[in-house]
Formats: structure tokens, C-alpha cells, sequence
């Protein structure tokens, strides 16, 4: 009943947490998916993958943490995730690479647009931020060019 | 069967953005407004004052790319694509701050000869990627989205520029 009563275009705790939420789905994801790039990738490239795999698992925690301070109920992993192609190369892991860090960011601009607490924005830019650093790294490695970014995280027109 | 990995968030289209922001655009314009939509979008005028501010960051970093061009020709070739996105960023934060005006480019005089000409403009990159991102935490809704993802796009071209 009370979401009858709930204004669907005001920003509050509500749309926080589910964009919150959203994020954090992303960062399992992420998780996940670096999985599948470090294994495809030659063992000189696989320190960066594991970085980057570090950076989404700290973050993830972070997440999970700051939902269950409020009550929030995280979201869990899935057991697996649908590739969007297959990674047979250390291209293809890069270009993975970049799936993952554009789809996370996305999520992190959904938070900033719906979050209400300044210290979730802070959480959010941070993560974006870092996120954009490092799909640059992995756009120039797959040879996609440009290899940044005018708007990370904005749906494209 | 698994959930595919996701690319953008459930309800958040460009779509979504866009309407948002035209919310704020009038509710900047014309002061007030009664739609739910308008409300989420409310802007102080302290906020839009660090709005309006922003845009000036913005017209230095596309200076600084143009005076960077200046001192070094070749670089100016290799970060043709940047001062490309740069200017879209600009244009993009003009019409989120309808009070603002296109004005004449802050001087980025100054710009050193190669070699010194890159590490110089990636210094400008990063102090004006700073600022936004300082800036976006005092904002909300579209205009604190669009704020840090331009702040980020600025961190990636940071990146790039090392």
C-alpha cells in the first residue's frame, strides 16, 4: 500500500537503494566476468585483469555492506552469466573487459541520477570514475579507437 | 539459462535521461513547476550558480586543447578526438545551465612548447575532471549524472594523455 501513496518521480532513500541495488548486480557481474577475461588473456596481461577484478570485489563489498546497514536486502550473484560473444583471444577478453567496466558504469550514472545522500554521489563518482580509467586501458588494448569517452555511463543516442 | 551481463541498468534509457533534464531546464527557466517529474529536478540557485560554474571549467579544458594545439602541432593531431569530446561535454553542460552564455574562451595561455605541452594539458584535464567531480556531489538527479560522467570522461582522457 505504501507504494500507492509514493511519489514515482521524487528521489528518496527508495530510489537510492534500487539504483544501489542495480549497481551492485553490475559489480557481481563484473566479478564474474573478469573471471573469464584473466583466463583468456597471456599470463603478462593477467596482473591487470586481477587488479581490476580486485577494484569491482572492493566495491561490491562496499555495496553489499552500506544495503545491509539500512535493511536494504542485497542482491546476490548469479550463478552465471550469458557472454555477448565468445572470448577466445586476449582481444576478445580486452572487449569483454570493456562490456563489463561500460555496463558497471552505467549502473554507477543510474546511481548518481537517483541518489539522495551526498555520500552515495561520492561513492558513485568514485566508482564510475575508476570504472572509466580503467574500460580506457581496456578499449586501447582490444584496439578500439576512440579509446575514451565524451559521456561514460550515459546511454548512448 | 544465465542472465545476460548487463550493458545498462532496468528503466534507465537515454530516454529517461533527457526528460529529466528538460525538467530541470524549465524548472531553471521559468522557476516553479507542479509535475512530479519538474519537483525530482528542483534546482537551488546555489546549484545552479555551480552549474553556470562548471561550464567555465568546461570552456578551459576546450581552451587548453586549443592552446596545447598551438604549441604543439603534432599533439594537436593525436588528441584530435579528445578536443572533439571535450566540445561535446562543453555543449552538453550549456544547455543543462540555461543561465549561461556562450562567452569568449577563458585565455589557456600559457600552453609550453613540447615537450612540456602534454604533461601541461593533462594537468588541465585532470584539474578541470577534479572539479567536476567536486562539483556533482552537490547536485542531484540528471544534472549531478551528467556532472560525473563528464568527470569521468575527463579521468579517462587523463589516463589517455599519460
Amino acid at each position: 500500500m505504501a507504494d500507492d501513496s509514493t511519489d514515482p518521480g521524487a528521489l528518496d532513500e527508495r530510489t537510492e537503494n534500487t539504483a544501489l541495488r542495480e549497481a551492485l548486480a553490475a559489480e557481481h557481474a563484473a566479478v564474474w566476468g573478469y573471471g573469464v577475461v584473466g583466463a583468456a588473456l597471456d599470463v603478462s596481461a593477467q596482473a591487470v585483469a586481477s587488479v581490476s577484478e580486485t577494484a569491482h570485489r572492493d566495491i561490491r563489498d562496499r555495496v553489499v555492506d552500506l544495503l545491509a546497514e539500512r535493511g536494504a536486502d542485497p542482491v546476490g550473484a548469479e550463478g552465471g552469466y550469458a557472454l555477448p560473444f565468445p572470448v577466445l583471444s586476449g582481444t576478445d577478453a580486452a572487449a569483454l573487459a570493456v562490456v563489463l567496466e561500460d555496463g558497471v558504469a552505467a549502473a554507477w550514472v543510474r546511481v548518481l541520477d537517483q541518489a539522495v545522500e551526498r555520500s552515495t554521489r561520492e561513492l558513485a563518482v568514485g566508482a564510475l570514475t575508476a570504472a572509466e580509467v580503467r574500460a580506457v586501458g581496456w578499449r586501447a588494448t582490444a584496439g578500439q579507437s576512440p579509446a575514451t569517452r565524451a559521456f561514460p555511463g550515459l546511454p548512448q543516442s | 539459462m544465465s542472465p545476460p551481463l548487463p550493458s545498462c541498468p532496468p528503466g534507465f534509457s537515454r530516454r529517461t535521461l533527457l526528460a529529466a533534464s528538460a525538467a530541470g531546464l524549465a524548472v531553471l527557466a521559468t522557476g516553479c513547476s507542479s509535475s512530479s517529474a519538474d519537483e525530482r529536478e528542483k534546482v537551488t540557485s546555489q546549484q545552479a550558480d555551480e552549474l553556470t560554474a562548471q561550464v567555465a571549467v568546461q570552456e578551459a579544458v576546450v581552451s587548453a586543447f586549443v592552446a596545447a594545439g598551438a604549441a604543439d602541432p603534432a599533439l594537436a593531431g593525436e588528441v584530435a578526438d579528445l578536443a572533439a569530446q571535450a566540445d561535446e561535454q562543453l555543449a552538453r553542460l550549456r544547455a543543462a545551465a540555461p543561465g549561461s552564455s556562450p562567452s569568449a574562451p577563458p585565455s589557456a595561455g600559457g600552453a609550453p612548447p613540447a615537450p612540456e605541452t602534454r604533461a601541461w594539458l593533462r594537468t588541465q584535464v585532470a584539474t578541470a575532471a577534479a572539479s567536476h567531480t567536486t562539483a556533482c556531489l552537490d547536485q542531484s538527479g540528471a544534472r549531478a549524472a551528467l556532472l560525473g560522467s563528464i568527470a569521468a570522461g575527463l579521468a579517462g582522457q587523463d589516463g589517455r594523455l599519460a
